[in-house]
């Protein structure tokens, strides 16, 4: 395994891939301090982009963006009040009220520190667990993938949006319209309408842009017409006393340990898994009532619990080829169009590939420590960018990106539609990212399923009878049922509906 | 009150419209020739058929379940509870108050569909050009030569990167007599 990392390592430092990363970084942590401007819409809009890159780069640059953003979203959390991301609301409890007593340098620095241990950690522990549990699921059979693509869809029904009925309705619309276009087996034309531009199905970026970014210009732009911006605070100096270090090092540990394994289930992704860090630091740690008045440790496990949460979300991607949540679902995406099915298989078809990805992030994670220790008040300027300039810019990129695609009309008529659609799921919770999700694992599960009945001849207790896929089921359904077990718990509630705010 | 009403006939109305969507869907997979399928082998309306089922399900709870009772509940628990949080609720009351307290966001929406439908004829750079314009406006920049000024500027840069930088083909519609 050692000699595979090496190789990937000799990939990752490859001149054209380091520089590629740096930019990705670059790029992450820029959207993750506007707010307004999420990972998964920066996403969907780089994937024309990556279309002419190697596998290697193009994950490379995706997943440097995408845990870039968590880096960044803390230093507006901290010195504006404004988390930059979902991930980093619970970080503005503790980090602003640093900021205003004066402390806003050592915030920013265990923010960092935090970040890259959580984030080094999350790497390592995809290093050594990633292969054995896609050896695992080489046992799986159609029957089993399936009840898996059910789990991992139910759990991420369940924990984004504040309704299960809600989201189930969303998945299930995704996955209609996976089912658009040409049925690759028989060959019928399904749901065509007669229009042979749909005979190829709905790319899921025409989707993922329409209701991603167009909505967020909209969103944004309606906020600069009736919110106005706070004031920025000025961290003096990015330092941290070796006293507060060690302070805060055990919650660095716990929410780098918690958020790695909420981060790992599919659905839960890093917004949650701050919230459930939090709150249980609050119940394990000593001096309880000093968080939420500017203590350091509020700071430190939130930021921690959220990187080591978006790199375990990778685990399931790249193993199993269940994306978590949004951006994962969008990274799936591009893998596809880039002719790479994740899953069990990946680690021995395109081994090179994912050991030059994971070598990657143990160098994004030291970029970005380098990258932000001195760059943190620059970066925080970068929100006083008026969104009014931005968001047109924004929306002009995105149209790009959906035109580059195939140049069809179609799909840009498709784009307007999906963003007004989009914007009504959003302004009725209507959560959006399983929609994303199911429209991209849509193919993948009708495959499955018909491969299942094919070998059961039709019945379809083939899926209750094998054990695994049973288990799987009964936990979907479980996870269905979670919210209305958990109604009580506030912390729960808030986290979910953070979750689709953000999106 | 009023609020809490709307909501709740709203998510009916949803429920209708998500029931009738799933039977027009389900009504569609029927219509699918029946030689594409072979007997014994799940074909091409088999998966289909369970997701409209589901969906179907979906959209008739949203219409049948008992939402009064639980907002009902809800407001009797807290008043001021924020059910619907409406930018505006001076200027809620009609419709067509709403509509013209909210002008800017539906002038937006139709700026954004129609350069989308216009884009490919009119050219890139024109429209993009006119979009930028019209966004910025509507965006609260008063100050024309700021808008004209930076509108062309971004196109121009948008356009030349994308098009020399990353090979992009994007029309130029009826700008294209003039450059030949």
């Amino acid at each position: 395994m050692f000699e595979h990392l090496l190789n990937g390592f000799a990939v990752a430092l490859l001149p054209t891939n380091l520089l590629i990363a740096l930019a990705g970084c670059l790029v992450g942590t820029l959207i993750g301090v506007l707010p307004g401007l999420g990972p998964t819409a920066t996403l969907a809009m780089l994937i024309p982009l990556v279309f002419s890159m190697p596998p290697a780069t193009a994950m490379i640059l995706l997943t440097s963006v995408y845990y870039g953003s968590m880096y960044g979203g803390s230093t507006t959390s901290i010195l504006v009040n404004i988390p930059g991301e979902s991930a980093s609301v619970i970080t503005t409890i503790d980090g602003h009220k640093m900021a205003m007593q004066g402390r806003a340098g050592s915030a920013l620095a265990i923010a960092a520190i935090g970040s890259f241990i959580a984030g080094t950690f999350a790497v390592l522990m995809l290093t050594f667990v990633g292969a054995p549990i896609a050896t695992y699921s080489l046992h799986f059979g159609p029957a089993e993938f399936f009840s898996l693509m059910v789990f991992g869809l139910c759990t991420v029904a369940s924990l984004t949006g504040t309704n299960v009925a809600k989201s189930v309705i969303t998945t299930c619309f995704g996955l209609m319209i996976a089912t658009v276009g040409i049925d690759l087996v028989s060959g019928a034309a399904r749901f065509t309408f007669g229009n042979p531009f749909l005979q190829d199905g709905i790319d899921f970026v025409v989707v993922a842009i329409g209701m991603f970014a167009f909505t967020e210009v909209i969103v944004t732009a309606r906020e600069v017409r009736e919110g106005v911006r706070p004031e920025i605070v000025k961290a003096e100096k990015v330092w941290i006393q070796w006293k507060e270090f060690v302070y805060s090092l055990p919650s660095i540990l716990r929410g780098t340990v918690f958020g790695f394994l909420v981060g790992m289930l599919p659905g839960a992704g890093a917004t949650l898994s701050t919230f459930i860090a939090y709150n249980l630091e609050k119940r394990i740690c000593r001096h309880p009532e000093r968080l939420g008045t500017g203590d350091i440790r509020g700071v430190a496990n939130p930021e921690s619990a959220n990187n080591a949460a978006s790199g375990a979300s990778l685990v399931p991607l790249l193993t199993l080829g269940l994306p978590g949540g949004g951006a994962t679902a969008v990274m799936l995406g591009a893998l596809m169009m880039l002719d790479i099915t994740p899953g069990p298989l990946m680690f021995q078809k395109h081994g090179a590939m994912i050991w030059a990805l994971i070598a990657s992030m143990y160098v994004g994670n030291a970029l970005l420590l380098l990258l932000n220790w001195p760059l943190v008040n620059l970066f925080a300027r970068v929100m006083s960018v008026p969104a009014k300039y931005l968001m047109p810019i924004v929306l002009v990129i995105s149209t790009i990106g959906v035109w580059s695609l195939s140049y069809s009309e179609v799909d840009l008529v498709l784009t307007g539609a999906a963003g007004v659609l989009g914007y009504y799921l959003r302004k009725y919770k209507y959560p959006i990212e399983p929609l994303i999700l199911g429209l991209i694992l849509g193919g993948r599960m009708e495959q499955a399923y018909r491969q299942a009945l094919i070998i059961s001849r039709g019945s379809n207790w083939i899926f209750l009878e094998h054990p695994i896929s049973l288990a799987l089921l009964i936990a979907a359904a479980l996870f269905l049922l979670l919210p209305t077990l958990l109604k009580k718990s506030k912390q729960f509630m808030a986290a979910r509906e953070t979750s689709v705010e953000a999106a | 009150m009023d609020t809490l009403r709307k909501a709740v006939t709203r998510t009916r109305v949803e429920g209708l419209v998500i029931l009738l969507v799933a039977l027009g869907y389900l009504w569609e997979a029927h219509n699918v020739p029946e030689f594409y399928q072979l007997p014994g082998v799940p074909g091409p309306t088999t998966f289909p058929r369970l997701l409209g089922i589901v969906f179907a399900l979906a959209g008739l709870w949203l219409l049948v379940s008992p939402q009064e009772l639980k907002v009902w509940k809800k407001a009797a628990g807290a008043p001021a509870a924020a059910q619907t949080p409406e930018p505006a609720p001076a200027a809620g009351r009609g419709l067509l108050r709403r509509i013209a307290a909210g002008w800017h966001f539906y002038v937006m929406w139709a700026v954004i569909l129609a350069y989308l439908w216009a884009m490919p004829d009119l050219g890139f750079p024109l429209a993009t050009f006119l979009l930028l314009v019209a966004f910025i406006f509507l965006l609260g920049e008063t100050r024309w030569h700021v808008v004209l000024g930076l509108a062309a500027a971004a196109t121009i840069l948008i356009y030349v990167s994308f098009r020399m930088g990353l090979n992009v083909r994007l029309p130029l519609g009826i700008l294209e007599a003039w450059f030949k």
